[in-house]
């Protein structure tokens, strides 16, 4: 398993890497946003009894955690893909990322924009189920469209990508949220926008790291 | 010139090391992006992440 403990050296550095610019990002585009939105909250709308980590260094050391280990969790998928199809180097490395974009970002994103803190959903087990089934089907439905060659195979890829947003993600009946549509918006473009550079950065870095390796 | 659809499959010798970095991939992700423990703790400590990154929170 040599060659396993190589794709996690890879990833860590990777996920690490990435993982940074990306709560750096944030720090400076997402997280006010998100902080704004809470001033809205009411203590009644959130759990003030529970721990939280709090303002400040506390509260951006766990999300630089959750970030790098994240990224570590999805350069281990870039990183597994380009082994397995003896590929490496920055451009297939920057396919693979928007590939994992796409998946892990954009697809769920659409029937699930991406929400501030304070706004009504509908109950988190449908929406985490619709998810998951956003992402499988989109990587199923990349892999028939693109890796395959027979043409019934790629016909269903194109059929699996549009499945989840046919058969659309549960909603409230009602929606509502706290903060100012404006606030939302902005923060739906600021995800998008620091997503992408998060996931192109970690597949072109897996790519540059897999060549320096010999399997 | 090689193109991406022109090895589709695996050598044996490459399925277990890439098929346990994508079971650990996978349970880091999920882990972080999904788990809710009773205490909140988890999802306390990872919530700024989980909203910028798309994941359903609360």
């Amino acid at each position: 398993m040599a060659d396993f403990r190589k794709l996690v050296a890879v990833s860590l550095l990777a996920g690490l890497l990435g993982g940074m610019l990306l709560s750096l990002l944030q720090h400076y585009q997402t997280l006010p946003l998100i902080l704004a939105a809470e001033q809205f909250e009411t203590p009644s709308t959130e759990h003030v009894h529970d721990w939280q980590p709090m303002d400040g260094w506390q509260r951006n050391g766990f999300t630089l955690l959750f970030n790098g280990l994240t990224g570590f969790g999805f350069a281990l998928l870039i990183s597994a893909s380009m082994y397995w199809r003896d590929q490496h180097g920055y451009l297939y490395g920057l396919g693979w990322g928007l590939a994992g974009y796409w998946v892990f970002f954009v697809a769920p994103s659409l029937g699930l924009p991406p929400e501030l803190p304070g706004t009504d959903s509908a109950e988190l087990h449908g929406r985490q189920a619709w998810w998951l089934f956003a992402a499988v089907a989109t990587a199923m439905g990349l892999f028939g469209l693109f890796l395959t060659k027979q043409r019934w195979l790629q016909i269903g890829g194109a059929g699996l990508l549009a499945l989840p947003h046919l058969i659309g993600a549960p909603h409230p009946e009602v929606v509502h949220a706290l903060a100012p549509e404006a606030l939302q918006q902005h923060f739906v473009v600021w995800t998008s926008i620091n997503n992408a550079i998060f996931w192109l950065t970690l597949g072109v870095l897996s790519g540059c790291l897999l060549r320096k390796v010999t399997f | 010139m090689k193109t991406l659809a022109a090895s589709t499959a695996i050598s044996t010798s490459k399925f277990l090391p890439g098929f346990s970095a994508i079971v650990l991939g996978l349970t880091v992700v999920l882990g972080l992006g999904f788990l809710q423990d009773a205490n909140n703790y988890l999802h306390n400590a990872a919530h700024d992440g989980r909203h910028s990154a798309a994941f359903p929170c609360h």
